[in-house]
């Protein structure tokens, strides 16, 4: 059986290219979440096995979606998508519960590396 | 990876942030930084998804610029920078640019970048830019650089990929998954450096655990970009095992050091929640779970959307439109052929394709805003650069138009604004000799009134000036020398006259001589209509009435030589046949007589370049006239024959636009056969 995944980012753009990454490669996006708020609820709701979530979101941060659903399921598997210049906040990430993270512009190969070592 | 099927989607979600961006600018700029916190949140937010976004697809550019106003409105968000009119400039001029950098990069075109980023970056500088840590580039990749800290435990070294992203955060990563074996007592460089990124590409650290050699390196590299690892004092073997002194000595700084039982316990139930296969839910409680989300599941599908490309859409309408065309086919036949069961199956088919057309038209409806949230903006800088002040309200956002019919309408929505400010509205000091508000106002509005949308743009100016108006028309020859006055239609015939403008000087904003005429001409091809009341000393309104689609209308067809040319119903009040004794010549123009009006005279055959008609032959019908009705005026258009009504769909027009002024668009036929639409508002 396919991982599921929910994919949390603000931008279309980026849901789609992660989206087409993640699904060319097998997985099967079962929710889509454009708030952290969402992130949260779609989480409860859908269950999935692998969580990528961005950083910079409206209603919500990544990172306090990422607290919550930790709080929720302490085995959220939480890959999260940064940009350059974040350092601190990945951390912050991390600590909040996060496993990994990637670094816009995203590398198909290295998006999947990343993925992998999260549900490794 | 081949981005160019992203960009699309890249420009789309770009345009509408930098219109959020803009949005929120001015909003910044009306409250300043103490109410402005939220704006400030939602431009960085906006700028940062440009940023990851460009940067994903190569536009180096767009993500440079992106990421220093980033830089900017962090510390404007820290609270570092106060917001002010230099700072609110500077952030409008680099949402231009990001704007133009955008559409440029996108159109594989460079956009100059280098002024507003030296701006950005010099912005309130007041500690010099500090560059980032200094690291030894010259560090050989293989080589290890740090010495190795002093302390108990496993000495592990660690060095990164080059290439490594975020380099402070991947070896965050790697401690923490040390960690899950055992105690990491002393890292060098110290953690907080290594967050920084104040390292080269590798540090090391004491681990004390008992798992082997081997588990350390996989777990390490586990955490990603690794490049190598390695275990065990350097050069000549130290004790592997702490000597007392250092042990205690660590004592006082570390952690004190369990007994290797607890130890291990520690280890084990600290890898746990890793070590644990993943686990499945059975199958039983999923299925209840999803039972009792089910109704939960659908509310949240209600609400779902999906991107259409829109010439998926406009093909959609496209073949509607065709299938209405055979719709109307099939019931002339249907009628004729008097076959019960058959009428029954058409009218129900024909029920059918009005639905689907309803429901088509109905998907392409996009509220105003995404037009009117631009304007502004564009109110803002131009009257801002003509020193005037102008309170600018919208109302009826949300009223839904036909995409392509918002596309359309976007220009002449701003020459009616430019007009305003620069014509319209007085500067203030003018205003308060005038006993007005130093701020004019300046209102859009849109409504739905049946089906059509009516758009106003309406100021508190100072009228347009009828005596300058009538003046110039009395120079150019367009009315009597002997007229004194105007009345509103008058006024309103000679501004929409093509190149007629008032205004003294051009400027950057309008009197370029083009504007109300352009406003004209625009809205009528939509098959629209203009309406402008002005009244000195109180301000002009000028209103657009607009059919919610401009996809499909009904026409009457009508003949020239073997030619067959459509003419929207909307203007045509009837037919006449042509008996020549009504034709007359006035100055010499052909006019027509019809009861007691004087009609001038247009022909079909003239505008499309056929020569008229032989003398009528015996046996040959008459021509017709169409009687048209526009709000200014009344013509008579001769034509061969006429050829029946049909609900045509309109097509645009490509590249010949220039050679056929007389002509708003193309239609195919029901019977397959091509027809140019007539655009009577356009005829001299």
């Amino acid at each position: 059986m396919s991982h599921t995944v929910l994919i949390c980012d603000d931008a279309i753009f980026m849901r789609t290219m992660v989206g087409d990454i993640l699904s060319q490669a097998g997985f099967e996006v079962v929710g889509e979440a454009e708030t952290g708020v969402q992130a949260v609820e779609k989480y409860k709701q859908l269950k999935p096995d692998l969580v990528t979530m961005d950083i910079v979101m409206p209603d919500m941060g990544g990172i306090d979606a990422v607290r919550e659903i930790c709080k929720h399921d302490p085995q959220a598997k939480i890959l999260m998508c940064s940009a350059m210049g974040q350092q601190a906040l990945v951390v912050e990430a991390i600590q909040a519960g996060a496993k990994d993270f990637v670094v816009k512009p995203f590398q198909p190969s290295r998006v999947l590396e990343a993925v992998q070592r999260v549900l490794g | 990876m081949d981005s160019s099927q992203y960009a699309d989607l890249f420009l789309t979600e770009s345009r509408e942030h930098l219109s959020a961006i803009n949005q929120w600018l001015l909003q910044l700029e009306r409250e300043g930084a103490a109410s402005g916190a939220e704006a400030v949140s939602a431009i960085f937010r906006g700028v940062h998804t440009v940023k990851g976004m460009s940067a994903t697809m190569g536009y180096v550019a767009v993500a440079e610029l992106s990421h220093e106003l980033e830089t900017l409105l962090d510390r404007v968000r820290r609270g570092e920078l106060g917001v002010n009119a230099e700072l609110m400039d500077l952030l409008f001029r680099s949402a231009d640019v990001l704007e133009a950098s955008i559409e440029g990069a996108v159109a594989n075109r460079t956009v100059p970048t280098d002024d507003v980023l030296r701006r950005l970056r010099a912005f309130g500088e007041t500690r010099p830019v500090a560059p980032p840590a200094a690291v030894e580039e010259a560090a050989s990749p293989n080589e290890w650089t740090v010495p190795a800290p002093s302390g108990s435990g496993t000495l592990v070294r660690v060095r990164l990929t080059r290439e490594a992203p975020l380099k402070g955060v991947r070896a965050f990563l790697v401690v923490q998954a040390l960690r899950r074996l055992g105690d990491v007592h002393v890292v060098n460089p110290p953690l907080a450096s290594l967050q920084a990124e104040q390292f080269v590409h590798d540090f090391a650290l004491r681990l004390a655990t008992t798992v082997s050699e081997a588990e350390i390196e996989r777990v390490a590299r586990g955490a990603g970009d690794v490049a190598a690892v390695r275990i065990g004092e350097d050069g000549a073997p130290v004790a592997a095992r702490p000597s007392s002194s250092t042990e205690s000595k660590s004592t006082m700084t570390e952690a004190p050091r369990t007994s290797s039982a607890i130890d291990r316990e520690k280890v084990a139930s600290r890898m746990q929640p890793v070590r644990e296969p993943p686990t499945e839910p059975s199958p039983m409680p999923r299925a209840i779970d999803l039972a009792a989300e089910a109704g939960e599941t659908a509310s949240v599908r209600q609400s779902r959307h999906v991107r259409i490309d829109l010439r998926r859409l406009d093909s959609l309408m496209n073949l509607i439109g065709e299938l209405v065309i055979t719709r109307g086919r099939l019931l002339q036949i249907a009628t004729g052929l008097d076959d019960p069961a058959l009428a029954d199956s058409v009218t129900q088919a024909s029920r059918l394709i009005g639905d689907l057309r309803d429901e088509i038209m109905t998907s392409r409806m996009v509220p105003v805003w995404q037009v009117f949230d631009r304007f502004p903006r564009l109110v803002r800088d131009a009257s801002r650069s003509l020193g005037k002040r102008i309170e600018f309200t919208i109302e009826g956002k949300d009223i839904e138009l036909d995409r392509s019919m918002l596309d359309e309408i976007g220009d002449p929505i701003v020459h009616l604004l430019r007009n305003a400010i620069d014509h319209g509205i007085e500067t203030p000091e003018e205003r308060a000799a005038a006993g007005k508000a130093a701020a004019g106002k300046l209102r859009l509005s849109a409504e739905r009134d049946r089906s059509a949308v009516v758009i106003r743009v309406s100021d508190d100016g100072r009228g347009i000036d009828r005596e300058r108006v009538l003046a110039r028309a009395k120079l150019s020859g367009l009315v009597d020398s002997s007229k004194t006055s105007l009345s509103d239609d008058e006024l309103l015939r000679l501004i929409a006259r093509p190149g007629f403008s008032t205004a003294e000087k051009v400027t950057d904003l309008s009197g370029r001589g083009v504007g109300i005429d352009a406003v004209y001409t625009r809205v009528r091809a939509l098959g629209g209509a203009v309406d402008i009341r002005s009244h000195p000393g109180q301000g002009t309104t000028a209103t657009l009435r607009l059919p919610l689609t401009l996809a499909i209308v009904r026409a009457l067809l009508a003949r020239a030589a073997n030619e067959v040319y459509a003419i929207p119903l909307t203007h045509v009040s009837e037919t006449v046949e042509l008996q020549p004794a009504a034709l007359r010549t006035l100055q010499g123009r052909e006019v027509l007589v019809l009861r007691s009006d004087v009609l001038p005279v247009l022909r079909l055959r003239a505008l499309v370049g056929l020569p008229r008609r032989e003398a009528v032959m015996a046996g040959q019908p008459n021509e017709q006239v169409v009687i048209i009705d526009l709000p200014d005026r009344r013509i008579g258009l001769v034509v061969d024959e006429l050829a029946g009504q049909q609900e045509i769909v309109v097509k645009q027009f490509d590249g010949v636009k220039d050679g056929l002024s007389f002509f708003g668009g193309a239609t195919i036929l029901g019977n397959g056969s091509p027809a140019l639409i007539v655009d009577v508002s356009s005829f001299p």
